[in-house]
């Protein structure tokens, strides 16, 4: 039994082919792009080269709806509730930073959502934001992590508005700030950013893409929160989950019984 | 598992009776406003509509106006002209739609034969739901050089004192010589305990019939009070609310007694604070009910419930009536009013919506759904949106976060 969870980000398509027991037998990622069928159409093909796929195929994301033949949607945070929960079976708060959205979830020791709060109708902090930023500066953005690394000092970074920010970042620039500064600014722009989604009170399960591409955010997350983990390719955790068979995946009320 | 099959709200009988009682009420106006035989009021929603009634003038109500430019999708179109002239696109939408709309020289009510908005020969707010609506007004004053007048209710309020209900009574009192002027005949006492009277009972009335959803399964959602509350807003203190409401009344009470939902096979209970999201009320409406879940009431429907009125005593009762509108309150007591209410309409959680340029009716903004979860343990939601602003609202985020929610009211 190989099921596909596939999770159809704003920027990201990801997928994911899981066996019986939850293991993760194959992975998938390309750029979501403008159609979602076609994005989830090659990851499929992708998948399915010489094996057996089941279907349904489980979806989450944005795109979850925009899939050709029989498909059975989840919300991502429903999804990746599941995966967060196989992986650490106690009460956890998650922050799952994305394209463009970010989500704070608390965890009950079951499993179960406790609460849940989304960025407001703004990308700022989010993969969006590191992305325009990285276009903007003319760095290309799988060079930030190390420059983050290097840099002494962050280049505060205030404004609201990541077009703003933006500008700031390059009067900062103008003034002689060094662009490792610049770039550490950044990060710490998306630490403030999720961290005042709300009060997180340690054992935070870090995931999403931005967090697997930039794992220097990680330590930073670490210097405000205590007992931070980010598991090992996080960006694919929405995916897993909701591909997750029932028994991995044993309903809350089934656990306290 | 969220149910997916489709399902779709029992449309309301009383919906033929809701049009022509909204019908007569602008056609009441329009006469008004051709002909000069009565005098055009312009009243905040909230505003002292049973003594304008009583002195003879038609009432127009422009947040009506503007939450009709939200539902008919064409406020996105007017808001950047008011925003284009000076107005801030974060002050109230209402504002800024309906401002857009007269900038544009355009509004709804052509379809009713209106050429433009009723021209006003007064103007009477009250701050009780906020203060921008004195702005609002006084824009127009100056257009039409008509007079502005205003009740200044204090915000905020734990407890309505008598103090409180002086003051305000009194700034009550003080409307009726101006309005005399501008209404051309005299105050009667007599007539203004009438309007009082029918107001309450049109009141109560109204309440029974949000309190119709206290039944499982409810007979009546939140989107179709959002519709059914027409009359009770631009009618308070006249006796075709009360016929509207009373008949509204017994197809409800019908319903509860035959078992009819407003949403087939109701699942989940939800609470609705804040304002409506007019352009996408049928599409939520749809949402939900496709969920089995049923919106059982919600603060805003709520906030024409006026039980202190009483004929007896018609200023101070008015006064207290409109002091104790929920919005007015401080963030303990609005505590204290959501738990009863989640507690009265047993629901399983609670939806926030914050509108972006609303703050007043945006309820989550001082940490509220936080404290409500610790007093009564039910899950709470916070959305983003606004009422009339589209660009204020995604969509898509919504629709993930509120599918998201029913998912964890459901594994409860």
């Amino acid at each position: 039994m190989l099921r596909v969870g596939l999770d159809l980000g704003s920027s990201y398509t990801k997928g994911v082919l899981v066996d019986a027991e939850g293991g993760i037998v194959d992975a998938f990622v390309r750029r979501t792009g403008y159609d979602y069928r076609e994005a989830a159409r090659e990851i499929l093909e992708r998948l399915s080269v010489g094996r057996r796929v089941d279907a349904p195929v489980f979806t989450c994301g944005y795109g979850r709806e925009q899939v050709d033949g029989p498909i059975e949607p989840c919300t991502e945070i429903v999804a990746l509730t599941r995966a967060v929960h196989a992986l650490y079976p106690r009460a956890v708060d998650v922050l799952d930073i994305g394209g463009q959205d970010m989500k704070f979830i608390r965890l009950t020791a079951a499993g179960a959502i406790d609460s849940f709060r989304l960025n407001p109708k703004c990308a700022a902090g989010t993969g969006s934001f590191v992305e325009e930023a990285a276009l903007r500066l003319g760095v290309d953005v799988a060079a930030f992590d190390a420059l983050a690394r290097a840099a002494e000092e962050p280049v505060r970074i205030g404004s609201y508005c990541t077009v703003f920010a933006v500008s700031e970042m390059l009067g900062a620039l103008k003034n002689g700030a060094p662009l490792a500064g610049v770039v550490l600014g950044i990060y710490e722009s998306v630490v403030d950013r999720a961290t005042s989604l709300a009060a997180l009170q340690g054992d935070l399960v870090l995931t999403g893409g931005l967090v697997a591409h930039h794992p220097r955010l990680v330590d930073l997350f670490r210097r405000r929160v205590p007992r931070v983990d980010a598991p090992a390719r996080s960006q694919l955790l929405a995916a897993y989950g909701c591909a997750l068979p029932r028994a991995v995946d044993a309903s809350p009320r089934d656990r306290d019984a | 598992v969220v149910s997916q099959s489709i399902v779709t709200p029992e449309r309301l009988q009383s919906t033929a009776a809701l049009k022509q009682t909204m019908d007569g009420y602008y056609q009441r106006l329009l006469e008004a406003s051709q002909t000069g035989r009565q005098r055009v009021a312009w009243c905040t929603s909230v505003g002292p509509a049973e003594l304008l009634y009583s002195l003879g003038f038609a009432v127009y109500f422009p947040e009506n106006h503007a939450a009709i430019l939200g539902a008919s999708k064409t406020a996105d179109r007017y808001i950047p002209r008011a925003v284009a002239a000076g107005y801030s696109a974060e002050v109230c939408s209402y504002l800024t739609s309906d401002v857009g709309a007269l900038l544009c020289d355009e509004t709804p009510l052509s379809a009713r034969g209106f050429r433009g908005v009723p021209r006003p020969d007064v103007l009477v707010y009250n701050t009780n739901q906020c203060h921008e609506v004195q702005d609002w007004f006084e824009l127009y004053g100056r257009r039409f050089g008509a007079p502005v007048l205003g009740v200044h209710t204090p915000l905020g309020l734990e407890e309505v004192d008598e103090a409180t209900v002086e003051y305000v009574a009194g700034q009550l009192r003080g409307l009726v010589q101006p309005l005399e002027r501008v209404a051309r005949r005299g105050f009667d006492p007599e007539a203004f305990a009438q309007a009082v009277g029918r107001s309450r009972e049109a009141s109560v009335l109204w309440r029974r019939v949000l309190e119709t959803a206290r039944s499982r399964p409810a007979p009546l959602t939140f989107f179709d009070a959002s519709v059914h509350m027409g009359p009770i807003v631009v009618m308070r203190g006249t006796q075709p609310a009360i016929d509207y409401y009373a008949g509204l009344l017994a197809e409800l009470e019908g319903r509860v007694s035959a078992g009819v939902a407003a949403v087939p096979g109701e699942l989940r209970r939800v609470y609705w604070d804040g304002m409506p999201i007019w352009f996408k009320l049928s599409a939520l409406s749809r949402f939900f009910a496709e969920r089995r879940t049923s919106v059982v009431a919600s603060t805003y429907c709520n906030s024409w419930v006026f039980d202190p009125l009483d004929p007896a005593r018609p200023f101070e009762s008015s006064a207290r009536a409109y002091c104790e509108l929920f919005i007015a309150r401080s963030e303990r007591f609005k505590l204290g009013a959501l738990q009863k209410m989640a507690a009265d309409f047993a629901v399983d959680g609670v939806l926030f919506h914050d509108a972006r340029t609303c703050a007043r009716n945006s309820n989550g903004r001082f940490a509220l759904p936080g404290r409500l979860r610790e007093v009564t343990g039910l899950p709470t939601l916070e959305i983003q949106g606004d009422m009339n602003d589209a660009r204020c609202y995604s969509e898509e985020q919504s629709k993930m976060a509120i599918e998201t929610f029913l998912d964890q009211l459901g594994a409860r």
